[in-house]
């Protein structure tokens, strides 16, 4: 295997009428394949190989844009439409795309962004209606979205010319230095922590899944694939639900989930708003949870309602395609207990660097193999000072990529997780720089300084300022340059913020008045 | 401080950005996130000594302030 349309292809000949995505809509494999294979049709014939920008839809029907640029023989660049307009705007300058895929849902709200964010040099806009089962291509010509309309040569000659290690996606992540940043990552990673997740989680081919992150971001690459893979299904459960969970419970018992990866908020907040206390969950029986560490006394009440259950504590990076290591629960947990993060996923390589730069059982996390992602976009500096030769090889180029993280490994050589060696920091499920945070609001006009803190009880980030605004017009501003998840629910104003001797930002007097 | 006020100083905190007085589909139009519902019942439970059930987590109740400071009047009331 050395592409994921293989997966899709060898799904779609055996189980053709099945659905592969189940929503807003019901998508089978055949359809997936097919429209995947027209639009990757219409945009062979375009200018250009760098990667498309696509702005779609949470659908069933997303899917099908993905593979179609694949098809093409293109890497493609999911966006958000519904991120602040400043903040696409700082992506699209790194991505510098020719090509943008749009989807009939947010077509209208993507022209109305590209006329302000593209003067002169608009690239080639292409809209894939899949109501009207149409693509209409930048000169207005409509293709029809059917088998029809596939040039099975052309396909052939472009997979003919790929290899394992062509990049496959760019997912955009938090930048402490306020410009995001583009994880690139190829086929071959893809492929082998599928493959590694699918075996630790035991998912075949009766499973279904149930989606819970957004498509562009990096969880979903579970929710893609695996359905290529194994020929299992995936429910994309809307987003409303994980805050009603009655109604959560009853469309995953009526779909059938067998099989969920979580953020561990999406676990954590329906706990907090009574689930389990109306209605049981049926059909799931494996729960793969990552992005924070999660509370044992929340895993306490999901072991209990789901006593025959899988559960398994991912840990890991965007970086290195999601994940680094894995642990299954494999007893009863108890309120005040850490989860370990496990070992390393088949075909990983996982060790810790000292301050010296010598493998130790406790230092930074460091990863290496063909998990890595291709490096950070069109920014070869922050490439540089992340995915690094590794320092203990001296003998010939070994790629590693160094996570900020710390770790320590225990008489079993099980790693445990032990926080950031810089202020990153987890809030519900999302990666977010402090430093993000303070370089938006130091950058508003009435703004002279800023100190982003996280209240992590009450999971709340927490903005000291000083200067003119008000905290009403900071919030306003803060939500035109950085995504929602980002802003500061609480903003404390101050005369002068508290100092440490050598003038910074005495952090540790702010964490007090909180 | 009536009900409403008070109601109307946690969301004015919560989420300066929305002009609460005048939406009416706060959660069908997806206005509100899952993180401001999460706080925004924590909240109510703090300073109304009430405590927001599964069953009350519907659109109805939170889509507007005047379907909030409802339930909320019954939840004090049982």
């Amino acid at each position: 295997m050395k592409n994921v349309l293989e997966w899709l292809e060898a799904s779609a000949a055996k189980n053709p009428q099945k659905p592969a995505f189940i929503g807003d809509k019901e998508i089978t494999f055949e359809q997936v394949m097919t429209w995947a294979k027209t639009i990757g049709t219409t945009l062979a014939q375009m200018e250009g190989d760098a990667p498309v920008a696509v702005f779609s839809a949470r659908s069933a029907t997303t899917p099908a844009l993905f593979a179609g640029i694949v098809y093409s023989g293109r890497a493609y660049a999911p966006i958000d439409a519904t991120l602040p307009q400043k903040r696409i705007q700082k992506i699209l300058t790194n991505l510098n795309p020719s090509l943008i895929l749009v989807d009939q849902e947010s077509h209208a709200r993507f022209l109305k962004l590209a006329s302000e964010i593209f003067e002169d040099r608009m690239p080639a806009i292409v809209k894939v209606d899949f109501d009207e089962l149409t693509i209409t291509k930048q000169d207005e010509t409509i293709v029809s979205l059917d088998a029809s309309n596939i040039d099975a040569t052309a396909l052939d000659q472009i997979r003919e010319q790929m290899v394992v290690t062509d990049p496959l996606y760019i997912i955009y992540t938090s930048g402490s230095s306020g410009n995001p940043k583009g994880v690139m990552t190829s086929h071959e990673s893809l492929m082998t922590y599928i493959n590694a997740y699918c075996k630790v989680m035991q998912i075949e081919e009766q499973d279904c899944l149930g989606n819970q992150s957004p498509l562009d971001y990096i969880a979903a690459i579970r929710d893609i694939y695996i359905p290529f893979k194994t020929g299992c299904q995936t429910a994309i459960i809307p987003k409303e639900y994980f805050m009603e969970p009655n109604m959560l419970f009853e469309y995953m018992n009526e779909k059938h989930v067998t099989s969920v990866g979580w953020s561990v908020s999406a676990l954590t907040v329906p706990l907090s708003l009574g689930a389990f206390e109306e209605v049981k969950l049926t059909s799931l029986n494996k729960v793969c949870f990552s992005g924070s560490v999660m509370p044992c006394s929340a895993l306490r009440v999901w072991q209990e309602n789901l006593p025959d259950a899988r559960f398994v504590n991912q840990y890991g990076p965007t970086e290195a395609t999601a994940s680094c290591t894995y642990y299954v629960v494999d007893h009863r947990v108890t309120d005040d207990e850490v989860l370990p993060i496990g070992k390393a996923y088949e075909n990983y390589r996982v060790f810790l660097l000292d301050e010296n730069n010598q493998k130790a059982d406790r230092g930074e996390i460091c990863v290496s193999g063909p998990i890595l992602a291709l490096g950070y976009y069109n920014d070869p500096e922050r490439t540089e000072k992340s995915f690094v030769n590794n320092p203990t090889n001296h003998a010939y180029p070994e790629r590693i990529y160094r996570t900020g993280d710390i770790g320590s490994l225990d008489e079993n050589g099980i790693l445990h997780f032990h926080g950031r060696m810089d202020r990153q920091i987890k809030h519900m499920g999302h990666r977010v720089e402090l430093d993000e945070v303070e370089c938006a609001a130091n950058a508003i006009e009435g703004i002279s300084e800023s100190a982003c803190l996280y209240n992590k009880p009450k999971e709340v980030l927490v903005l000291f300022y000083c200067g003119d605004l008000e905290k009403k017009g900071l919030s306003l501003a803060l939500r035109e340059t950085i995504p929602g998840f980002m802003v500061p629910r609480k903003l404390i104003k101050m005369d002068a913020l508290p100092k440490l001797p050598n003038g910074k930002i005495d952090l540790k007097k702010l964490e007090g008045e909180m | 401080m009536s009900t409403r006020e008070q109601l109307m100083e946690i969301l004015e905190e919560l989420r300066p950005d929305i002009d609460f007085e005048n939406e009416q589909a706060l959660i069908d139009d997806h206005i509100m996130e899952s993180f401001d519902v999460v706080a925004l019942v924590s909240s109510l439970a703090d300073e109304f000594d009430i405590t927001v059930r599964p069953k009350d987590l519907l659109p109805k109740n939170f889509n507007n302030v005047d379907a909030m400071v409802e339930l909320i009047e019954r939840l004090m009331e049982e």
